[in-house]
């Protein structure tokens, strides 16, 4: 096991694939970290005239530094990405023909990128943590604010950051054991976020704590605790559920390529 | 000794193709081994079955009686070149091999050793997107020989390789058979092959033809002889030669051989139809012609017969062992 997922992690970093897709991850949450900062200063803005107090525009109370710290949570869908890659890019540039010579129990090599998936994905979180920690850090210095108050938020938002990237990389690793058709693998990873889970939770609301995103909310939840109930499960439900997902996925998909021939 | 590489009644049903049909063969350690076949005999299917990326509906494929998927650490038994296998293209050559060394349990140090043995060290830390197809062919061989394999398969290894690459092979192959290794080699021309095997397997449409030493198949060759001729007028000749009839190979629109012919028979036959006449050549038997009338005049039906019948006419016309009409060849 240890081999395959060192193997794994050579093949990863060698590809542009994990870079690229942190890369587009910072992007969005640093998109994410100037929305909260604007929101705060429009907000001010559309007050009752009173000139506001200075610290209202930016983030100040726990929740909202919170939210800042965790601006990233959001891009766990790159870490699914990059999962459901590290399965297609084998099948699309034939390297799976190597990676079955060396490790011929399909089902083992499935098990290592799904070890190696949630490793990288949780580096993925760390970055993304430290991104934000010092971007919004700095936003809040220059507005006036704490950066120590948002360091001691980093305790309470990290580990369900954590816990939700390495279980969207497993479930990644799962579709793409399933859709070795690259295309069609990210297709269907951003059709069903995009697409496919606003039209099911539109049809039946109450469905919404089943599906991945809702689940990915709880788990985010593992410290924060909740201000209010928006019928969602408990965070170790949700993460569970979400492990559900990607290991059945992913044992369906391991059984389905075991069968597979490889011409 | 016991046979490196065993193949039993092995067979492969594609749907309603039948790719591999009841094959079975040996493959001796020390020895090189040709695997020999038309494009779309079933080989590529044969080696992949054996190395277990392809599904075996009936029979065995087994090293020293084991399976592939059994062998404990099988990069270190078996190394294998097989077409279609690829790399990714921004992957440099040395993480190549060095995701492959790290997977197999295999010391990191073997990875600069393969590279100097294949001639790519120069290019370790280029992206193999820029590889040129003979250095692909090369890094695939240092894939398979990281482990230090005492079994090779190589499937049609020459491909893309230029005639240097190709003498380079022969004698890394020659090497591999001093050492000890059994080396089982693939290749749809035996003319590449005939410097370099010891034994050949020759199958077509999925079965077995004819499995021997190198040697014998010589000694087939040596007893096979024709007359080749070249005429503007073939069409005519063809009409006159399926009227005796006599066994003939069209080898091109203007280039025919006749089995088993000599000039002093087509010589007055010729005159007689007064057929023009460009070239007319003793046909000393080739192993590739051997090689062709086995796999090309293969009777599916009756292997054993066809492996006898080396030198059957398969031109269209009368069936059965070539007449050598009142002439000794």
């Amino acid at each position: 096991m240890i081999p395959g997922v060192r193997s794994e992690w050579i093949k990863l970093r060698t590809t542009a694939v994990p870079w690229v897709m942190t890369g587009i991850a910072t992007l969005i949450t640093g998109l994410s970290i100037l929305l909260i900062f604007l929101n705060g200063a429009s907000g001010n803005g559309n007050g009752n005239g009173n000139s506001a107090p200075a610290f209202s525009i930016v983030p100040q109370t726990t929740q909202q530094l919170r939210n800042l710290v965790g601006a990233g949570v959001g891009s766990y869908i790159f870490a699914m990405l990059l999962g459901t890659l590290m399965v297609t890019a084998e099948f699309r540039h034939k390297t799976v023909t190597t990676s079955f010579l060396v490790l011929p129990r399909r089902p083992q090599f499935v098990a290592a990128k799904l070890v190696t998936a949630a490793v990288v994905s949780v580096g993925m979180a760390v970055f993304l943590l430290a991104f934000t920690v010092i971007g919004g850090g700095i936003g809040l210095a220059a507005d006036g604010g704490s950066f120590s108050a948002l360091i001691r938020q980093v305790p309470a938002v990290a580990p369900g950051m954590l816990l939700v990237f390495a279980l969207f990389g497993i479930l990644g690793v799962g579709v793409g054991s399933l859709l070795t058709n690259q295309v069609a693998a990210i297709i269907v990873c951003l059709g069903w976020f995009l697409i496919v889970e606003q039209i099911i939770i539109g049809i039946w609301h109450g469905t919404s704590k089943w599906l991945p995103s809702g689940a990915a909310s709880a788990a985010a939840n593992v410290t924060r605790g909740r201000g209010m109930d928006y019928g969602l499960f408990s965070w170790w439900e949700g993460g569970l559920l979400i492990l559900a997902y990607g290991l059945i996925i992913a044992a369906i998909g391991s059984a389905i390529m075991a069968q597979r021939d490889i011409t | 000794m016991p046979s490196a590489i065993e193949v039993h009644n092995l067979t492969k049903q594609f749907g309603p193709l039948r790719a591999v049909d009841d094959l079975s063969f040996e493959v001796a350690a020390g020895r090189v081994t040709g695997f020999l076949g038309p494009n779309g005999s079933g080989k590529t299917t044969t080696l992949r079955m054996l190395l277990g990326l392809v599904s075996i509906t009936g029979g065995t494929a087994t090293f020293g009686g084991r399976r592939y998927l059994e062998l404990d650490h099988p990069c270190r038994h078996v190394g294998a070149v097989l077409e279609a296998t690829s790399f990714h293209p921004s992957r440099r050559a040395e993480d190549h091999l060095k995701s492959v060394a790290v997977g197999a349990g295999i010391p990191i140090t073997r990875v600069a050793e393969t590279l100097e043995l294949v001639g790519l060290t120069d290019v370790a830390r280029r992206r193999v997107g820029k590889f040129s197809l003979g250095m692909r062919q090369r890094l695939q061989l240092a894939t398979a020989l990281l482990g230090e394999p005492e079994i090779l398969i190589l499937d049609e290894p020459s491909n893309g390789l230029d005639p240097q690459g190709i003498q380079w092979l022969r004698n890394f192959i020659r090497h591999q058979a001093s050492l000890g290794h059994a080396v089982l080699v693939s290749s749809h021309l035996l003319s590449e092959m005939e410097e370099t095997v010891d034994d050949v397997v020759i199958v077509s449409q999925g079965r077995l033809v004819l499995q021997t030493t190198l040697a014998d198949l010589a000694q087939r060759a040596g007893t096979h002889t024709g007359l080749r001729i070249r005429s503007p007028e073939l069409p005519r000749l063809i009409g006159i030669l399926e009227a005796i009839p006599v066994g003939y190979r069209q080898m091109s629109p203007d280039t025919l051989v006749i089995d088993g012919g000599t000039p002093e028979w087509f010589g007055p036959l010729a005159a007689q139809h007064q057929i023009v006449l460009y070239g007319l050549a003793n046909e000393t038997g080739s192993l590739e012609e051997v090689f062709l009338t086995l796999t090309h005049g293969f009777d599916a039906a009756d292997p054993g017969l066809a492996a006898a019948s080396a030198g059957a006419q398969t031109g269209p016309g009368p069936s059965g062992p070539a007449p050598t009409p009142g002439v000794t060849p």
